[in-house]
């Protein structure tokens, strides 16, 4: 009807705008449905959820037990009739983690928040005949492949120094111990009367005892990352169990020059006098050799050393049923290959120096794949969630393998010179099992400035059946023979003569 | 042809209105849904509340007086249109009626105090409040669909209202108060409110007036620049001012919500008007460059865009709000948890902030679930699709461009908070229009719809059969005998000295 | 499982219920509009062409698709304006009944003529007629082809 002023009318455009439109809501109309259909059940199990929460609140949690059955944590009442937590030792503070109304939740309590709660429910139109929302709640229990008697021996083999110890079982990936100190008294926060004191102390230690040390905790490994560079070069053929570099008993003297930059080698003098014959793979693992793996990480190559690490588990958290934190070869970003910066970085980050950070859980995965014939096995605390409507089992699931057979059976020689061995007893005193061939790498890392080195162990036995690996990480304490192995060789006596028997 | 024959006396308007009432069987139709759905609404919430409070077991409404009133209200919009017999459209009120009484459940729902007032001496809570800008805004609609029988006032004095538009603005840059972070509300004395939410309406009028003036040399004139062609270079100067008054915004208001709404009206209005694909593609263009501009140079700007990509990164800090929303979704499932069943209260404080205002889509999603938050995205469409099509049949190029821009100012800025509350774009504070607690969301809304009402009087709705149909039988038999001279003819009117009606 | 409990989980399902039941009858408005626009398109009834003009809207020449209503006024809510102070806002409405076009003078002041007639109430009209309100001529044509 409008004037024929020789423009299209605009209604043809007010259209095509309308039906622009109308596609935007149907993203809408998508994005609710993925939200509430697809993640619903992920969410709905979310520890932060408040719903999971709130359940929490009024619902005496499922019961927790080691694997012989121990139970972990039990309830108690408050004066109001509302259940709180009580935990069994303080040994597993980290690993349960706690229960608090002020303070929230943390460990398996939080990461199993919904199945402790029974708050899971999945079901939209579940609970609705209940009328008022508040469905019937079924607590689930949970058994842990964790052993209590070595969780306590570890936190106090331990003792006062700040460190981790993680003990699992290389073929199935079940997590023995997760020991982090300093531990603290998880009952108390989860005990309202005694909450907010207990939160303060803790919440405010310098110590940081809230931190898992052996999931979160970020460290420079040292030597014990010569496992991870041996697992690289081994796997992708870069060195072979023969392998030698000639240039190698002269740069124990002068240092290796990398790109004007010498790398030294302080630790085996009896191997440095230049004119010894170069050693082979095993005696460089026997002895710890800096300017041996520098080599191999040159040869290697940036880009495979980060390969292999990543087939490791570096570069992401790791699965677990705790959050974890990733670990690093280098900080990335550089152009040399992998994320290295340049060929120095390379060949200090081979025997676990320059920008390389490892957890304790991380490292003791590495032992274990080596230990299992180079499957890596998914890690996990959690073996079964028993409810009113069954047991869940969680079966041993394989992660991928990272070397072949022969490859980890000639690191784990070389790794049972290292305990065993006429050179090797001198850098690990104190982690051989008397009976049982026991196979390790210690580590000593070295930190900038006038800061004492971590002390690192990393390890399996018997070698040629491994039943347990291990990793031990104590905080400034010095070279890794001197606390870190004895710790391992005393936890490692004690599977065999408990769990393991 | 000859003038009209005899002196013609000099036009002067009065305010004398005929009014012939116009029956609305579809709205009233539609309406009785409506009052069934929320009486079902009210008696599912009232049912679950009481349940939860230990009281009997009554399956009643939970604020029979309340809803009684707005359902009153509702009517007494529809009677008075019916009054006025305009044929105007018969799907707005009954839509915009539903979407306002789900809010007003949800108001009803929530706890109380999140808003306080007291009006002569008698506390208001939350609902009691909202229902009276409901109210207000009913009232306004109502009014301008009744009363607007002229755009002339809108469409002369389109500086006018831009001036008017950008005091407002300044206004809310000089007395704004700050709330969350935004410089959003002006307060002037004991009255306080949202500028932008009036702007909006102020913005749709003026390029409406704007653009429909100076659309054949938009749509038709390029200049070469080169090897492409371009619009003519000074009339891509509005364009360029309205990117700066959406980046001012978003950089002294901090109103990111605003600025992607005024701009994105604005391009959709300049694609209708135009049909150029070529200006939507250089204001998309404009559009990215600020957002990244505002990304580099703004925090604020950052941490929203950081939040979107992911909440989880810190889901008790940062990105609370949005991982809130999401659970209230996820616990919503498909049917959801039912009306006053959901939301469950975490240390007696309600988990998602500024639910009220900001997130009323993530707690109906919650308790109306998937089904609830689909018919809630298909009201809107309803609303959306009605402006359109109001827009499409319009009698000229400013009423088609009024309509559009009115329509597409609810429609976005429902997309622009819906997708916030779902994280499928960066969440800005916006309202969701006629749901969202906020007087001057409600009013301006209510304003909306009123002028869509006002715009539909003809083109939407079944034409009216020709009246007098006795006497038109009757004049059958002698046709052209009606057309008398002039002098005989039966005085239609006191001979009253006006020469038009109105 | 009571009674009371089933009843309130029906009444909440049957809230969602309704909201699709308004949309569904929504719906059918929309759909049934959407058909009715269609064929207002595909068949025009009639056109009025603008003899002559004295004022700015309409001008002469611009021609006018007639619908079965046509009210025309100075109104802007009339299907034709004119803008004239000496036409009414609601001056007269123009209707298709059967086969013939019908003019009514809607009670305007200055009045509406047929030809130079002034009309009283109804009027039937023909293609080629002249209808004047204010100071605007029109003529009724038929429909374009």
């Amino acid at each position: 009807m409008n004037a024929t002023d020789g423009l299209r009318p605009v209604s043809g455009n007010v259209l095509r705008v309308g039906r622009v439109l109308t596609v935007a809501f149907a993203v809408l109309a998508v994005g609710a449905g993925y939200w509430q259909v697809i993640r619903a059940p992920e969410f709905d199990r979310a520890p932060d959820n408040p719903a999971v929460i709130a359940a929490g609140r009024s619902v005496a949690r499922g019961i927790i037990r080691d694997r012989d059955g121990t139970v972990l944590v039990t309830n108690a009442r408050d004066v109001n009739g509302d259940p709180y937590r009580k935990y069994a030792d303080r040994s597993l503070s980290t690993v349960l983690g706690y229960v608090s109304r002020q303070y929230g939740t943390a460990g398996l309590e939080r990461a199993y928040s919904a199945e402790l709660t029974g708050a899971v429910s999945t079901d939209p139109l579940g609970g609705l005949f209940g009328g008022s929302g508040a469905s019937t709640v079924r607590p689930d229990d949970l058994s842990l492949a964790l052993s209590l008697p070595l969780q306590r021996a570890a936190v106090k083999a331990l003792g006062a120094s700040r460190g981790a110890v993680v003990m699992l079982d290389p073929a199935t990936g079940e997590i023995l111990a997760l020991a982090s100190t300093p531990t603290f008294d998880a009952s108390a926060i989860a005990n309202p009367a005694t909450a907010a004191g207990a939160w303060g102390q803790v919440s405010t230690d310098p110590a940081t005892p809230l931190l898992d040390r052996a999931t979160l905790g970020q460290y420079v490994p040292g030597s014990v990352f010569k496992i991870v560079t041996s697992i690289a070069a081994l796997a992708t053929g870069a060195i072979g169990p023969a392998t030698s570099y000639p240039q190698q008993p002269g740069a124990e003297r002068d240092g290796l020059l990398v790109s004007g930059y010498r790398v030294r080698d302080g630790h085996h003098p009896f191997t440095g006098s230049g004119t010894a014959a170069p050693l082979r793979f095993d005696e460089a693992i026997e002895v710890s050799c800096n300017i041996y793996f520098a080599l191999t990480g040159l040869a290697v190559g940036g880009e495979r050393l980060a390969e292999s690490a990543a087939s490791l588990g570096f570069g992401a958290p790791l699965p677990f049923d705790l959050p974890t934190a990733g670990s690093q070869v280098t900080n990335g970003g550089g152009s040399f290959g992998g994320g290295f910066s340049d060929d120095v970085e390379l060949a200090n980050a081979a025997y676990g120096q320059a920008q390389t950070l490892v957890t304790p859980l991380q490292m003791a995965l590495v032992a274990g794949a080596v230990a299992n014939g180079g499957v890596l096995m998914k890690p996990h605390l959690v073996t079964g969630i028993s409810g009113p409507d069954g047991t869940r089992t969680v079966a041993p699931e394989a992660w991928r393998r990272v070397i072949s057979n022969e490859g980890a059976q000639t690191i784990a020689a070389a790794m049972e010179r290292a305990v065993e061995g006429r050179w090797g007893r001198l850098f690990t005193p104190g982690a051989a099992v008397p009976g049982i061939p026991t196979a390790g790498k210690s580590g000593t890392a070295e930190l900038e400035g006038t800061l004492q080195p971590h002390s690192w162990f990393i390890g399996f036995a018997p070698v040629d059946h491994p039943r347990v690996a291990i990793a031990v990480l104590v905080e400034g304490s010095g070279s890794g023979g001197q606390r870190a192995s004895p710790i391992a060789g005393s936890l490692l006596r004690l599977f065999f003569a408990t769990v393991g028997r | 042809m000859t003038a009209p024959a005899g002196p013609v006396p000099l036009a002067r308007p009065t305010a004398r209105a005929r009014l012939r009432p116009a029956p609305r069987p579809r709205e009233l139709a539609l309406l009785g849904i409506v009052a069934v759905a929320l009486l079902a609404g009210s008696a599912s919430l009232g049912a679950t509340e009481r349940a939860l409070a230990g009281q009997p077991a009554v399956l009643a409404p939970v604020h029979p007086f309340q809803l009684g009133i707005y359902l009153a209200a509702l009517l007494a919009a529809h009677l008075a249109q019916v009054v006025a017999g305009r044929r105007t459209d018969q799907v707005l009120l009954p839509a915009v009626g539903l979407l306002g009484g789900i809010g007003l459940l949800l108001m009803e729902r929530l706890p109380q105090d999140l808003v306080g007032a007291s009006i002569a001496g008698r506390s208001l809570g939350l609902s009691d409040v909202h229902l009276v800008w409901l109210l207000v805004a009913i009232g306004a609609a109502t009014a301008v669909a009744v009363a607007a029988r002229s755009d002339a006032w809108l469409r002369r004095y389109k500086y006018t209202w831009a001036a008017f538009g950008i005091a407002l603005l300044l206004a809310t840059f000089v007395l704004g108060r700050e709330v969350d972070g935004a410089l959003l509300t002006i307060s002037v004395g004991p009255l306080s409110g949202q500028p932008s939410e009036l702007l909006k309406v102020i913005l749709v009028i003026f390029l409406a007036g704007y653009l429909s003036e100076f659309r054949p040399i938009l749509a038709t004139e390029s200049t070469r620049l080169g090897p492409i062609r371009v619009p003519p270079v000074p009339y891509l100067l509005p364009m360029l001012a309205m990117w700066a008054v959406a980046f001012l915004i978003v950089v002294f208001q901090r109103d990111l919500g605003a600025a992607f709404l005024f701009f994105a009206v604005f391009l959709a209005l300049l694609y209708i008007a135009t049909g150029r694909a070529a200006y939507v593609v250089l204001g998309v263009a404009l559009g990215i460059l600020g957002a990244l501009l505002a990304y580099r140079l703004f925090g604020h700007v950052r941490a929203r865009v950081d939040i979107w990509l992911d909440p989880f990164a810190d889901p008790l800090g940062a990105g609370y709000q949005v991982v809130q929303s999401l659970y209230a979704f996820a616990r919503g499932g498909v049917f959801g948890t039912g009306l006053g069943a959901g939301l469950p209260l975490v240390d007696g404080r309600l988990p998602v902030p500024a639910i009220h205002t900001d997130f009323p889509l993530a707690a109906l999603g919650e308790e109306l679930g998937l089904a609830g938050v689909l018919a809630i995205l298909g009201c809107y469409l309803v609303i959306v699709e009605r402006g359109l099509r109001i827009a499409a049949s319009a009698a000229d190029d400013f009423r088609a461009l009024l309509a559009a821009g009115l329509a597409l100012v609810v429609g976005v800025q429902a997309f622009i908070i819906a997708g916030g509350n779902l994280r499928i774009i960066p969440l800005t504070g916006i309202t969701l229009p006629f749901i969202s607690y906020g007087g001057s969301s409600l009013l301006a809304n209510g304003i909306v719809v009123g002028l869509l009402l006002a715009l539909s009087d003809r083109g939407v709705g079944p034409p009216p059969a020709p009246r007098t149909p006795g006497g038109l039988r009757f004049r059958l038999g002698s046709r052209r005998g009606s057309a008398a001279p002039v002098g005989p003819a039966t005085p239609a009117r006191p001979a009253t000295p006006a020469a038009s009606a109105r | 499982m009571d009674g009371y409990a089933l009843a309130v989980w029906i009444v909440r399902l049957a809230f969602l219920a309704l909201l699709y039941v308004f949309l569904a009858a929504v719906t059918r408005i929309l759909l049934r509009d959407l058909r009715g626009a269609a064929v207002g398109r595909a068949s025009s009834l009639g056109r009025l062409v603008v003899v002559a003009s004295d004022v700015a809207e309409p001008t002469a020449g611009q021609a006018f698709a007639l619908g079965a209503v046509a009210p025309i006024g100075r109104d802007v809510n009339n299907a034709i304006v004119v803008d004239d102070s000496f036409a009414s806002a609601e001056h007269a409405v123009l209707t298709f009944r059967g086969r013939t076009w019908y003019v009514e003078d809607l009670a305007s002041t200055n009045g509406t003529f047929v030809n130079g007639l002034r009309v009283a109430g109804l009027a039937a009209i023909g293609f080629g007629d002249e209808v004047q309100v204010g100071r605007v001529r029109f003529r009724l044509e038929r429909p374009p082809a």
